[in-house]
């Protein structure tokens, strides 16, 4: 009987570590790959490392994209603060000067140096509610 | 007149489902004469649902704008089909859809299956008190029936325009008869826990139900990976997504579910494992809606937000999972088999690889919530991008593939000579290897990953064709559909990791017959044309493209202004072979009159749905086959 007990006890004791070791390495590569938020503002309060992919999300300020072959730079505002971005392809349709934006990429003095540019309300199935009535 | 018509059989179906679930839980469900009626009674409701879609459907094809999901969805310019694909295009009309197939699963179920078999009337008291769940949540807090009076507006708003596509118009009605596939599983599942008999084979007799949800589910998410992949104009086929990843989840469930099935229906062996998977599917298949339904999370599908849905629908599920797990603790004794699984047998390969699955499952839930919670907590906002589901996927697939490998020639309930186990290795891994230098020296691909991806999809495959070898000169038994499953996993392994790899992009600056060079390749913009459509005008950029052997072929993406939203959306232009894509997007026109013109190379690309299909048919024969073989 005592034998049995022990080697239910070595069982769950070998679930439990192996369960522990696999959520502590799942919660680590999770932490080590987040995409932090932030707005325009916000952004030069913080020490970002350049090595940190980041998003940056706010609105396209009207009369500052420039275009140079495929290369394109404007500066997102939220009215607050703003900082310069540098993007080389193809921006989205919606992309427009003071409409909403969010930009995935990485710090470079004071510059950020996307790697892609999403429009937002790409993220609506659903028009903008249209007032069909009229 | 027709609406009110619609509504109330909607209304009245949904009260005649509940009785069904009244009389097959709370009479004598073993009474012929009951169960008889509880079938006649889930018939008829099903009729009269289907009937109240149907008249719906008339009512988008005749541009019935008095109601109100019409009028906001569909328009008098559409050609007839997206006028009915528009019922699915936003949230109240495909969840009418969903409960639709929930209940059509539920009907071809019934008229299949025999009266005097045990657990009948209960499954379709569960499919019942489901679809009543779902439907009330349609009536009451998403009603399609809604109408404008009295006086309704003259055109409707149209249908989203990157939804005017004929894939979109088969994705969703393929995904969602996935996930509400597994509600006979999931019936016959709670219908055995609650009759309590052990003795009753439940595991066998949804086999093929099972099956062919699976394929389904497989299906859609392919199609929909390939709708991504050309009309997004992004170039990829999976962006981990929170909305791709709640459609991930059951996937895996069900691969775990499909898996433990075939084992639990041999022996009593894994019978809690495949009942909690059976649970688990179905939950969190209705996760899923809440998630894409409910505006928790971001994302680039999710409807619009009401809070009070999501609760609806968190309530709802919450109570379905929660009755189940009573259910389950109840009857555990029952479950609970003597014999043991006997370690390299079969059974042991299936319970590993339901712990592999269950990883991942479990990964895939963390990347999905964590933002809320950190948001939550810290009040930060982050998202979990594609290098965390890499980091937990890539190293867990393949090790996964390697016990595959090992798993292929085991039996049921026997332990398997170690030694034979490693019989074919020098012969397939010999040719893998073969494979994996070749990458290296040739294509000089260095990355250790994708080697290590290469040699175990190569490995997998060749080991099946040395089965096939088998089968074909010494007779020896096959499970065929296994191989065509198995072997497509090993391709799609493949097929990803040289995607990954080798995949290029660049964006181009280019004029009317100026030529660029791109990668041994001459692209020459020929012409510009103003092309009107049905309902958008469009512009035509007609390039020549001359790849190094000199073969030079057109391709023409496009650029389209719909009307009735002023919505600008960009048309790919794709030249397949059997390597490698050229996929062709334009962008912007700059001041000077040069336009912005995005080339990729997708190597591989075409094998990772190629390798989809190979499942879904291997799914679907082995479904086909078993139903047939069915007492």
């Amino acid at each position: 009987m005592k034998a049995i007990r022990k080697q239910r006890l070595i069982t769950v004791l070998l679930i439990l570590a192996t369960s522990a070791t696999g959520s502590f390495l799942i919660i680590r590569a999770l932490d080590s790959n987040l995409d932090f938020f932030f707005t325009p503002s916000e952004i030069f309060k913080e020490e970002i490392p350049n090595n940190k992919r980041i998003k940056v999300g706010g609105m396209v300020l009207e009369g500052s994209v420039l275009r140079d072959k495929t290369n394109i730079s404007f500066v997102i505002t939220d009215y607050q603060g703003s900082i310069n971005v540098e993007f080389d392809g193809i921006v989205p349709d919606l992309f427009k000067e003071g409409s909403g934006v969010v930009v995935l990429g990485y710090l470079r003095d004071k510059t950020l140096v996307a790697e892609d540019v999403l429009a937002k309300h790409d993220e609506n199935y659903m028009p903008p509610s249209i007032d069909i009535k009229n | 007149m027709l609406i009110e018509i619609a509504h109330f059989l909607s209304i009245l179906s949904t009260g005649l489902f509940f009785i069904c679930f009244i009389f097959s839980f709370f009479l004598n469900s073993k009474d012929i004469f009951i169960i008889n009626l509880v079938s006649r009674i889930y018939s008829h409701s099903f009729f009269i649902f289907l009937s109240s879609f149907f008249v719906y459907v008339w009512l988008a094809i005749s541009d019935n704008f008095s109601v109100l999901y019409i009028a906001q969805h569909s328009n008098i310019n559409l050609p007839v089909f997206y006028k009915i694909s528009s019922i699915w295009s936003a949230h109240e009309g495909s969840m009418f859809l969903w409960i639709i197939f929930l209940t059509s699963w539920g009907a071809v179920y019934n008229l299949s299956t025999s009266n005097d078999q045990l657990l009948k009337a209960r499954t379709l008291g569960v499919i019942s008190i489901t679809s009543v769940g779902f439907l009330l949540f349609l009536l009451l807090t998403s009603n399609p029936f809604e109408t404008i009076l009295p006086v309704p507006p003259e055109n409707g708003a149209d249908i989203n325009p990157v939804l005017q596509d004929p894939l979109l118009a088969i994705h969703p009605p393929m995904l969602y008869m996935g996930y509400v596939g597994f509600v006979i599983a999931f019936g016959q599942a709670i219908a055995f826990l609650f009759e309590g008999k052990p003795e009753i084979k439940w595991e066998k007799q949804v086999r093929s139900w099972s099956l062919a949800s699976w394929s389904f589910l497989t299906l859609g998410i392919a199609l929909g990976s390939w709708w991504a992949y050309y009309e997004l104009g992004w170039g990829g086929y999976w962006f981990w997504d929170p909305v791709e990843n709640v459609a991930l989840m059951p996937w895996l469930a069900a691969t775990a579910f499909v898996h433990s099935l075939s084992a639990s229906s041999k022996s009593s062996i894994l019978r809690i494992w495949t009942l909690l998977l059976s649970i688990l599917v179905f939950s969190l298949s209705l996760f899923g809606a809440f998630i894409v339904r409910s505006g928790i999370i971001d994302s680039v599908h999710s409807f619009a937000n009401d809070p009070e849905r999501g609760l609806y629908l968190l309530a709802f599920i919450g109570l379905l999972v929660m009755v189940s797990l009573l259910l389950f603790s109840f009857r555990f004794n029952l479950l609970l088999s003597n014999k043991k699984i006997a370690s390299l047998s079969k059974e042991s390969f299936i319970s590993l690889n339901n712990i592999f699955f269950g990883t991942l499952i479990f990964s895939t839930m963390l990347g999905v919530l964590y933002p809320l919670i950190y948001e939550f907590i810290y009040n930060q906002k982050i998202s979990v991008g594609a290098p965390f589901y890499n980091a937990i996927f890539v190293p867990i697939t393949l090790i996964a593939c390697i016990f595959l490998y090992f798993s292929i020639d085991s039996k049921w309930q026997q332990s398997l000579n170690i030694k034979s186990l490693f019989q074919p290795l020098p012969i397939s891994l010999t040719f893998s290897a073969t494979i994996v230098i070749l990458a290296f020296f040739q294509f000089s691909i260095t990355n250790l990953w994708t080697l290590a991806s290469l040699l175990i999809g190569s490995i997998i495959i060749i080991r099946y064709m040395i089965v096939i070898y088998f089968y074909f000169v010494y007779r020896k038994f096959t499970n065929i559909f296994s191989v065509i499953a198995h072997c497509g996993l090993g391709l799609l392994i493949i097929s990803i990791a040289l995607n990954d790899n080798l995949s290029s992009e660049r964006a181009l600056n280019i004029k009317i017959n100026e030529t660029e060079i791109y990668k041994d390749h001459q692209i020459t913009l020929k012409n510009l044309r103003m092309v009107p459509g049905p309902n958008f005008d469009s512009v035509k950029a007609d390039f020549l493209i001359e790849n190094p052997n000199g073969k030079t072929f057109t391709l023409t993406p496009e650029k389209r202004k719909y009307f009735a939203r002023g919505q600008v959306t960009t048309e790919t232009a794709i030249h397949a072979s059997f390597l490698k894509d050229i996929y062709l997007t334009i962008g912007d026109q700059l001041d000077d009159g040069s336009w912005i013109v995005n080339i990729q190379f997708n190597i591989f690309i075409r094998w990772i749905w190629f390798s989809a299909i190979m499942m879904v048919v291997a799914g679907l024969l082995l479904a086909h086959s078993l139903s047939r073989s069915r007492p």
